[in-house]
């Protein structure tokens, strides 16, 4: 596999990891009003920075969906579309955060497990290594 | 902001009219709204190149649009395995239509207008017809669906136990095209056979002139071996067709794959006991009436060799079919 290939193919699943993702952070994120600028910032600030271009899409998407719902409203002299979460969107979000937990908790412990039996494998590597070293000092004595 | 608005513009063109204006109204307030945290953080307006940045970075107007538009496809990913294979499981089938279509026109145009150039050169079109109905078929019901009538639900409706039996590794199941294929040479060569009374030059090509000129003639006995390989050979040409129609009906199939080698052992039975092929015209010497006895037994010979061949083919395929039987009936043993 060429770093080429590798590196398109991580872009890849990397792109398709986040985009579920994104959806769930979007929709917590709208439980407070925002608007597309302020939106993208606040979830930048968090640490999950969103193109533009797929933002503004994805929450005309949303509203579509009925999982949220936009004004028009004056801020600051200037028109601006507001979004927020709809009460369908709200639901949407619970069920969707309790399979989020569910995924992120196995994926701890399959982790974990991996981990624990990495630690028990390199204890056992280095009990054997200690055993034939205090026998061949035996030896030598 | 002229390069806002031209932007704005750009995007426009490929936004629909009802949405438009609202989307655009939007998207400029966004950028509007970058640019100002842009100013903010560099603490003065923004240049010409900076803005040309930040929308450079939005991205290309048709790209920007087209996020915009619901997600369009011709044959959705539910559907496009069923649309593959039907284009798969079809193609042969098309291949065999156009073959027959093309056999019954030189039939009854005459066979004066044989042109197998002109009909292979005309082949892709109608591939590309085929496939054009195909996709238009499937995508006329991928846009129906869920509009005017329920989405189909594949994962849906299907019994685990209406699979087919495992096959026995070592069997080689014969594939679709295979017997298509067969068939049309089949049918080719049934036309060939029919045309060679009228256009002898199929068969004999340039030496049709000097077999006038020979001093012996084929026997008037070939009329009779004629039609009865004719009629043979029309009838294996229905078993065949039956045996493509059949495929995946592995018992029936099997069957009549044996009833085809019958038949053709029967049309070599017939050459074998014709033994004589060539007859002596009436200018006929000592020397060349040698030659035409030892033309004949060779002839004879090649024929017997052929249906030798045959009739040891038929009884592997007959063993083989017969062993195939007791190990299913054995594993049907076990099984329980």
């Amino acid at each position: 596999m060429t770093q080429t290939f590798q590196n398109e193919l991580f872009e890849s699943l990397r792109l398709e990891l986040r985009r579920g993702c994104l959806i769930l952070a979007v929709l917590a994120q709208l439980r407070v009003e925002h608007y597309g600028y302020t939106l993208r910032k606040a979830l930048a600030d968090q640490g999950l920075a969103i193109e533009e271009s797929t933002l503004y899409p994805l929450l005309r998407r949303l509203e579509t969906q009925g999982l949220l719902t936009s004004e028009w409203r004056e801020e600051e002299k200037r028109n601006k579309r507001f979004y927020r979460l709809s009460a369908e969107g709200a639901v949407i979000l619970e069920q969707l955060l309790v399979e989020w937990n569910g995924i992120n908790d196995s994926l701890h412990k399959i982790l974990e497990e991996k981990e624990e039996k990495e630690e028990k494998e390199e204890k056992e590597d280095k009990q054997d290594k200690q055993q034939t070293q205090d026998e061949e000092a035996k030896k030598e004595r | 902001m002229d390069l806002l608005e031209r932007y704005l513009q750009a995007v426009g063109e490929y936004l629909p009219g009802r949405t438009k204006a609202d989307t655009l109204a939007e998207l400029r307030e966004n950028l509007l709204a970058e640019m100002e945290g842009r100013e903010e953080e560099l603490g003065r307006p923004l240049t010409q190149g900076e803005v040309a940045d930040v929308l450079e970075k939005h991205g290309r107007p048709v790209l920007v649009a087209a996020r915009y538009l619901p997600q369009q496809h011709l044959i959705g990913p539910a559907w496009f395995p069923i649309y593959w294979f039907t284009l798969k499981r079809s193609f042969p089938f098309v291949v065999l239509a156009y073959a027959l279509t093309q056999a019954v026109a030189w039939v009854f145009q005459g066979w004066k207008s044989v042109d197998v150039a002109a009909a292979i050169a005309h082949f892709p079109s109608v591939t590309l017809t085929f496939w054009a109905v195909v996709t238009l078929g499937f995508a006329c019901f991928e846009y129906a669906q869920g509009r005017y009538f329920h989405q189909v639900d594949l994962s849906k409706g299907w019994n685990p136990n209406d699979m087919p039996k495992v096959e026995p590794a070592q069997a080689k199941r014969p594939s679709l095209a295979g017997g298509v294929a067969d068939l049309i040479v089949s049918a080719v060569g049934m036309v060939w056979l029919l045309a060679i009374p009228y256009q002898p030059y199929l068969i004999l090509g340039p030496l049709v002139g000097h077999l006038r000129e020979m001093p012996f003639g084929l026997t008037p006995e070939w009329h009779i071996f004629y039609w009865q390989i004719i009629s043979l050979l029309a009838v294996q040409l229905v078993l065949k067709t039956v045996m493509v129609f059949l495929h995946g009906v592995e018992g029936w199939r099997k069957g009549f794959d044996v009833v085809v080698q019958v038949i053709g052992i029967l049309i070599i039975s017939v050459m074998v006991q014709a033994r004589t092929y060539m007859v002596p015209g009436t200018s006929i010497g000592a020397m060349s009436m040698k030659d035409l006895t030892t033309l004949n037994t060779a002839i004879n010979l090649g024929f017997k060799v052929v249906l030798a061949i045959s009739v040891v083919k038929l009884l592997w395929d007959i063993w083989k079919m017969i062993l195939s039987t007791r190990a299913g009936q054995k594993g049907f043993v076990t099984v329980l």
